[in-house]
């Protein structure tokens, strides 16, 4: 689950190559040689697909084993090379955030920008680190994944009350029983008091005689 | 009808044929005594005074009717069969199926219906008159008979419903090996799951809410849409399958699947919310239940506490009784004494 790049770009109708404002890459799941290359790719792919995106359009395109999102807003283009297992949705909320906090940040300066910018922005590459995790990225996904996690312990939570219902149930049985049974002994208990009292009183008329 | 007709081909009919002709003198409805005979003691019947034969032919008729229609809709389920196992990925007569499946269904409740209603009039027709034992018999046998292959053809209806949806699963698959990124996500773990769909929790394909519950429509109208709208895209994709990049529109996917986790999210909050206030409940009742064992073994204990002092009563009168008997003892040594005293 890896962000290999994030890039954002100015793609108006008015430019024809799409200039690469900012860019964050993470190639530390490839070979160190190839490094330029697929650094040369993703500049290469993402100019491309930028390109070809339309304003308010998202895209996904797929390459091996790699997938492309991109997003265009209003010429503003971010876009995102993660793999495969990387949700849809979580991939377009993040950059929806990267563009956001680009505006943000830089304003509009960007729509002046002619040729590709060298400049790092910081937020990119952090932004690369954190949302390596889908679940990060994307709330919906976050709060899904915390309500099944309750959901589960819920039903264990319910089992064990299920069980202390029925330890309860045998409980009351066997006390209920226990109170029975004293019952009847203290009634044998009585009579034979009962009897014993008449006993002693006959006797103690012999006593006194 | 014919499989009746063939069980009792071997019989000797005249009879029954002598029988028929009788009913259709008497009996007020000519054309439907055509149906009448079907295997069975016919020859009793003859004899029934003519209220009776014209119920008894009423009732004829009626099963023979279901019969009939029992009949024809096993036909409509052998070719619902033939289609259901016919079907390929492409040539796929969903509708077809669906109409015949809706057709099959209805007239299945309608012939429940009906068999329920020659009940009653088999009950009220033998509430009115007297009538020999052998007719009840047979009318009793002959709905039993009617019941079971109704019976019958409903199973086999079920059987032929998995079979479709077994088959529909296949076709999912494969159609799931020919397309790619748009329906990967059914492998993808972050994909939400439902934990609690089956016991071993976390790795379940999305595709299996779907399949095992192929008649709770609402999860499958959940992913059917959705697979649809990305089936459309397949034949493209199967077009250049020779490429490895695929252009596939996301945009209405993309809301689409929001709002799916909306709804997701808001579903399960509900499940919870229930599930909570069915667990104060059970609390509250076995709170209840624990407040009567408390009041139980408080009755036992005040009892057997009763209990300990009888019995400590009892043991001082037993043993006061063995001090009185010592004293009555030495009452009578001091008159055996006297006596002797006065003897010796």
């Amino acid at each position: 689950m890896s962000i290999t790049a994030l890039l954002v770009l100015k793609c108006t109708p008015d430019t024809p190559n799409p200039v690469i404002l900012a860019h964050a890459f993470d190639f530390s799941g490839f070979n160190y040689f190839y490094h330029p290359n697929i650094s040369e790719f993703v500049r290469f792919f993402g100019s491309t697909v930028a390109g070809r995106t339309l304003p308010s359009q998202r895209q996904s395109v797929k390459h091996k084993d790699e997938v492309v999102h991109a997003y265009n807003r209003n010429g503003l283009c971010a876009v995102g090379f993660m793999d495969d297992c990387y949700p849809v949705r979580s991939a377009f909320s993040l950059l929806d955030q990267v563009l956001d906090e680009y505006q943000k940040i830089f304003g509009e300066t960007w729509r002046s920008a002619k040729e590709v910018s060298n400049q790092k922005w910081p937020y990119l590459v952090e932004a690369l680190e954190k949302f390596k995790d889908p679940a990060e990225a994307d709330k919906l996904l976050k709060i899904q994944i915390e309500l099944d996690e309750t959901s589960i312990i819920i039903h264990k939570t319910i089992d064990g009350l299920l069980a202390r219902g029925e330890k309860l149930d045998n409980l009351v049985e066997k006390s209920s029983d226990l109170n029975k049974a004293s019952k009847l002994e203290i009634v044998f208990d009585m009579r034979k008091l009962m009897f014993y009292k008449r006993a002693r009183k006959t006797n103690s008329c012999c006593t006194i005689l | 009808m014919q499989a009746r007709r063939g069980q009792s081909s071997y019989r000797d009919r005249t009879d029954e044929f002598f029988g028929i002709v009788e009913t259709l003198r008497r009996s007020i409805a000519p054309d439907a005594a055509n149906n009448v005979p079907y295997g069975g003691g016919g020859g009793g019947r003859r004899e029934d005074p003519r209220s009776a034969v014209a119920n008894q032919s009423e009732f004829k008729k009626r099963a023979a009717v279901i019969g009939l229609a029992i009949n024809q809709t096993s036909q409509k389920l052998s070719k619902l069969a033939q289609l259901a196992k016919r079907s390929s990925v492409f040539d796929d007569p969903t509708r077809e199926i669906q109409e015949l499946t809706a057709v099959i269904k209805q007239e299945i409740s309608s012939l429940n219906s009906a068999l329920i209603d020659l009940q009653a009039v088999r009950n009220s027709h033998n509430d009115e008159r007297t009538i020999s034992r052998d007719t009840t018999t047979h009318s009793a046998t002959v709905v039993d008979d009617l019941k079971n292959r109704l019976m019958d053809t409903t199973k086999e209806f079920k059987d032929v419903l998995t079979l479709r949806t077994e088959n529909m699963k296949i076709h999912e698959i494969r159609r799931q090996r020919f397309t790619s990124n748009p329906s990967k996500e059914s492998t993808n773990p972050f994909v939400r799951q439902r934990p609690l769909a089956s016991k071993p929790a976390a790795t379940q394909p999305a595709p299996l809410p779907w399949a095992s519950s192929s008649s709770s429509s609402s999860s499958s109208s959940q992913l059917v849409p959705r697979r649809q709208g990305e089936a459309e895209s397949s034949p493209l994709l199967q077009q250049s399958q020779q490429q490895q990049q695929q252009m596939v529109p996301l945009q209405d996917t993309y809301m689409e699947s929001r709002a799916e986790a909306l709804h997701n999210v808001e579903s399960t909050i509900l499940e919870l919310s229930n599930i909570f206030t069915q667990l104060a409940t059970m609390v509250s009742q076995q709170g209840e239940i624990a407040i009567r064992i408390d009041q139980n073994m408080e009755d036992t204990l005040a009892n057997v506490e009763g209990a300990q002092s009888q019995l400590a009563r009892y043991l001082n009168s037993i043993s006061s009784n063995r001090w009185l008997m010592i004293k009555i003892f030495f009452v009578l040594i001091a008159f055996l004494m006297v006596f002797l005293f006065f003897v010796a």
